[in-house]
């Protein structure tokens, strides 16, 4: 047996015994939440009981054995929060669908339901599962600490900018007509997210692209935190994760997406100002400057986000929504729609060859960003200025979600054309995989790393709250 | 290359047969539990079923893994679940409405309905990336037990960074992108791609010479640059050599790019007392040189001895000559006003040239007009003559004239590099065939000033040494050299020359562009616009109209940074220079 075969398996067992301890705490998280859903009996049904002790002890056998494959599943990337947290919710997430959806009905000898009607009973089940996630991912750190664990306590600067960032994104989104959400309590929210954000999300300076895909899935997870959990819990001494109450709270879920985006945003400028000002050591100064290869990048975000808006025409055309995106410059008809809606898709992509430019690395990265991209368009652009800018009234309500569900597959097609697209034209000219040296090999491989890493489990979380919360809240 | 390279056509389809395995394998798991379900019912929606694995399977396999023979399980896992979210708007959402004859919705309540199929496209995809991740980690596995050996790379060696040899090298780029086999090494003695055109604007002060030349690492930058000079090419033994201690590099395939250097018959003294204007070099010292024959000639007190010190002589009057003439008149003309003791009848431009018009290449009523241009402005035309020799001094023609002057600027005739002129065996260009090959050297392929390529639509003919023909041979030399290491014949080089353009100095140009001609300003503007857009990037192109920008508000620059007061010569070899 070769020395590299034994330390994989030390590292392996390492990983799968911090992974279960991980499940502990994990299980230990949900089956609380469980006892008080109490769905405990549930898992119970496996072994033929109803037992809710036998349920918990069950459930918690099965929490150590993922959470035993979670750290087998994720020793191979950096171990740090920053990426961890997302990878725990995304697992979260696909056991949500294969657990209680699928494995706990065959194991019980029932039917599987994939129905929209049996999901939305299962609603708490999702939360609970994210929470489990996310706890399995901290607590899996935690262990680690000292193996493969990378990361850093922020600099006070950090947290103060993130301060600053989130605060003054809150206030800017209270100025929306018709925002839902308190000014203080939004304003508290936005600093405690913003002080957050560095402290979970520490370590090197990244692009603004990854940043604002990554501020949309953490908006989400305030969404859960505060409005799902803590609010119900501080005001009724319950859960708020039934179907019910997160239709009653849904209006405030673009919200969340929109501070989270923009306080990732607003940080990750504010850091890059900060250094263009102030960093004497150009070491540091990883961005290339836009004149480098910008206008050739701008050139290709306006083709891409042509072929991607042209795949969104198709959705428009049918549901017939192009006359609404006329009145935005004050015209009508269905021409003027399809020019205005072409401008803009082109502007679109313009901003997404600014902030996402090398930062695909194949195509299903390409469609990951832009995805992620379309879906944060969605938020902003069709939640938000489209019924400001066209004379409407903005409502972020449950009914409003359902109406705009054409527009959000439109805008997911938007985004896989132009990240797929705009991922080709640019591997043409600048084929990162094309060295010349060990040590630029080595330079764009830490580069992938740094920008890939958590990079999967933001893209799919983001396309599992794009797709299924719209249909679990607004009702079957 | 040292990364892994992208999967090359082979290996994608490979990866592709991977994940259809994977794709089928999840297929089978998710489709028998969306039976269980009633979702999957008849040999046609199962058949339908197997189709939509199949092709999701292909395009995990071929869209992940960043080239990389391994990806990690949680990687491809996201990948397929993402795939599969996307195949379910574009499936289920889309195409099932459409093949049932509705059209499509995608309403929320549509959604709601096929809700049961998002679930099992998502788990289905999930699945799928999680097999392809082992899969492919098990044929990784193998192949590096069997000890397989990486892709071989075909080596490529460019000698020349002008005009043809970075066209050659940015080809390669892009077919190496598109999986052509190949380690592309370009030798160059300059690191710089320099824009000839534009070079008697620099020797003229109008533009700085940083702004018309463009970094080859910037220019070709994935390929490996090496700076420094060949001395020597070994076609038995396929290497070449390095100048000094930096080695020798071997080739499978030498593409020969080297350009041409001045050549001067070996007139008597011409080679001495010349200024040539081939690089970067040549023009700055030439423009420093003319202001500091103003300042000599500010204090000199004898008429004869100024008119000396000013009369600038310039043999041959192609482009090169043409251009530097009135740009030399636009240069001392443009500064005299900062030196109160020269008046305007002090200096004096020749031009000298064995035929009776100037400019040969264009049409005689063009050559007519430029002539007149230059001979309005008081600049001689010496027809018909000949330099004989060359002195500090003075220039002596073949009719017994002699002119006394400082300042002789030779561009009446270049010969190829002594590199290729070595090859060939003649100091001649090099003969190639049609298809760029070198004649009678295997694996040697010549392009640019330093070859002599037939054209085929013209029998006996040859293609001329002008930029415009080095830029298209380069493309095709690295296609031809890519087609023959596919083992095909590599295709002839065919081109029609566009047209040409020469600037006459101040506000004035004249040419011709598929036939039709141009003359004066608008020429003058056609010259700019072309060329501006022809500089090789955008920042090269934004700085070289900021100098032009510059020069219609402020006067030209007099400062003198060199001691420019005799021509210097190496054998700096240049391409092309139109």
């Amino acid at each position: 047996m070769s020395t590299a075969t034994v330390t994989d398996a030390i590292l392996h067992r390492r990983a799968a015994i911090s992974g279960g301890l991980a499940g502990v705490a994990g299980g230990v998280v949900f089956g609380a939440a469980m006892a008080v859903f109490g769905t405990l009996p549930t898992i119970a049904s496996i072994l033929r009981t109803d037992s809710a002790v036998v349920g918990f002890i069950l459930h918690m056998l099965i929490a150590v054995l993922i959470g035993a494959a979670f750290g087998l599943l994720v020793i191979r990337f950096r171990i740090r929060v920053r990426d961890m947290l997302f990878w725990g919710l995304v697992y979260g997430a696909v056991w949500w669908f294969l657990g209680p959806q699928t494995l706990l009905p065959l194991l019980q000898g029932m039917p599987v339901d994939w129905s929209a009607a049996h999901a939305e009973t299962l609603l708490p089940s999702l939360v609970g599962h994210l929470f489990y996630g996310a706890t399995v991912a901290g607590v899996f750190v935690l262990l680690q600490r000292g193996g493969r664990t990378t990361g850093r306590v922020p600099a006070v600067g950090a947290v103060v900018r993130g301060a600053v960032a989130g605060t003054a994104c809150a206030a800017l989104l209270t100025r929306v007509p018709n925002f839902q959400v308190g000014s203080w309590a939004w304003l508290l929210t936005g600093l405690v997210l913003g002080v957050l954000y560095p402290l979970i999300f520490t370590g090197r300076p990244e692009p603004t692209g990854p940043a604002l895909a990554r501020g949309t899935v953490y908006g989400f997870a305030a969404w859960v935190v505060v409005e799902l959990t803590l609010q119900p819990l501080v005001r009724d001494g319950s859960l708020g994760w039934s179907r019910t109450d997160a239709a009653a709270v849904a209006g405030r879920l673009p919200g969340y997406l929109l501070l989270g985006a923009a306080t990732a945003v607003v940080f990750t400028w504010l850091g890059l100002w900060l250094r263009g000002l102030f960093l004497d050591d150009v070491r540091k100064i990883e961005v290339e400057p836009p004149g480098a290869r910008g206008p050739r990048a701008t050139a290709y975000g306006v083709l891409a986000g042509i072929v991607g808006g042209l795949l969104f025409t198709v959705v428009m055309v049918l549901v017939g929504a192009l006359p609404m995106v006329a009145r935005i410059v004050g015209g009508q008809g269905t021409s003027v729609g399809l020019v205005v809606h072409l401008v803009i898709s082109a502007l679109i992509g313009v901003t997404y060859a600014v902030l996402f430019r090398r930062q695909s690395f194949d195509v299903l990265s390409g469609i990951g960003w832009g995805v992620s991209y379309g879906f944060f368009w969605w938020v902003l652009g069709d939640l938000t200025l489209l019924p400001l800018l066209s004379g409407g009234t903005l409502s972020w309500d449950t009914a409003t979600l359902a109406a705009q569900f054409p527009s959000l597959v439109g805008h997911l097609a938007y985004g896989t054309g132009l990240g797929a697209v705009y991922y080709w034209l640019e591997a043409g000219i600048d084929p990162w995989w094309m060295t010349r040296s060990g040590i630029e090999a080595s330079r764009v491989t830490a580069r992938r790393e740094q920008v890939l890493s958590a990079a999967p489990a933001v893209w799919v979380l983001t396309v599992l709250v794009a797709v299924t919360l719209p249909i679990l809240l607004t009702g079957a | 290359m040292h990364e892994s390279t992208p999967p090359p056509r082979r290996a994608l389809r490979e990866r592709a047969a991977t994940g259809v395995v994977a794709g089928l394998a999840s297929g089978v798991v998710v489709g028998a539990v969306m039976a269980f379900q009633d979702m999957v019912v008849g040999a046609p929606a199962w058949f339908g079923y197997v189709i939509y694995a199949v092709v999701l399977g292909a395009l995990l396999g071929v869209t992940t893994g960043s080239g990389r023979s391994r990806s990690p399980i949680a990687e491809t896992a996201c990948g397929g679940v993402l795939l599969g979210c996307v195949g379910w708007l574009l499936y289920s959402l889309t195409l099932v409405p459409l093949l049932a004859g509705t059209a499509p919705t995608w309403s929320a309540a549509s959604a709601v309905a096929s809700y049961p199929q998002l679930v099992g496209d998502l788990l289905q995809g999930g699945l799928a990336g999680a097999l392809l991740a082992v899969l492919l980690s098990l044929r990784a596995d193998r192949t590096a037990g069997a000890g397989s050996p990486s892709r071989p790379l075909v080596r490529i060696v460019i000698i020349g960074g002008g005009f043809g040899g970075v066209s050659a090298a940015k080809t390669f780029e892009r077919l190496a992108v598109r999986g052509a086999p190949v380690d592309v090494t370009l030798i160059s003695d300059s690191n710089y791609l320099l824009f000839t055109p534009m070079l008697a604007e620099v020797a003229s002060g109008a533009l700085e010479a940083r702004h018309i030349s463009a970094p080859v690492r910037a220019s070709a930058s994935h390929t490996r640059f090496r700076h420094g000079r060949v001395d020597q090419v070994d076609p038995m033994a396929r290497t070449v050599r390095l100048a000094g201690e930096a080695g020798t590099i071997s080739y499978d395939h030498l593409v020969l790019a080297v350009g041409s250097v001045p050549h001067t018959f070996g007139l008597p003294g011409v080679e001495q007392h010349a200024w040539t204007l081939k690089n970067l070099s040549d023009a700055t010292r030439l423009r420093d040189h003319v202001i500091g024959l103003l300042e000599r000639a500010e204090q000199e007190r004898d008429p004869a001895e100024r008119r000396r010190i000013l009369t600038f002589v310039v043999a041959g009057a192609g482009f090169a000559g043409t251009e530097t003439i009135a740009e030399l008149y636009d240069l001392v003309f443009g500064v005299i006003r900062f030196y109160p003791a020269i008046g305007s009848e002090d200096a004096r431009f020749v031009l000298v040239h064995p035929g009776d018009r100037i400019l040969p290449e264009l049409g005689p009523d063009l050559g007519v007009y430029a002539l007149e241009r230059l001979e309005a402005r008081g600049i001689e035309f010496r027809g018909g003559a000949r330099v004989a020799e060359a002195t500090a001094d003075r220039v002596r023609l073949d009719d017994g004239d002699s002119i006394p002057t400082t300042t002789f600027v030779w561009t009446a005739g270049n010969r190829p590099a002594p590199l290729a002129a070595g090859l060939s065996g003649t100091g001649r260009q090099l003969p190639t065939d049609a298809q760029l090959r070198v004649t009678d050297l295997d694996g040697v392929w010549a392009i640019g000033d330093c070859a002599r390529i037939p054209d085929p639509s013209r029998d006996g003919e040859h293609y001329p040494p002008t930029a415009q023909h080095a830029i298209r041979e380069g493309k095709v030399v690295a296609a031809n050299i890519v087609t023959s290491i596919a083992g095909r014949e590599p295709g002839a080089f065919r081109f029609r020359a566009i047209g040409v353009l020469v600037a006459l100095g101040h506000r004035t140009a004249a040419g011709e562009v598929r036939g039709i001609r141009f003359s004066g300003l608008a020429a003058w503007f056609l010259w700019r616009g072309v060329y501006l857009a022809k500089l090789p990037g955008v920042e090269k192109r934004i700085r070289v109209l900021f100098d032009w920008l510059l020069d219609l508000a402020f006067p030209r620059d007099i400062v003198v940074t060199t001691d420019a007061k005799a021509p210097v010569h190496d054998d700096v070899v240049v391409g092309s220079d139109r």
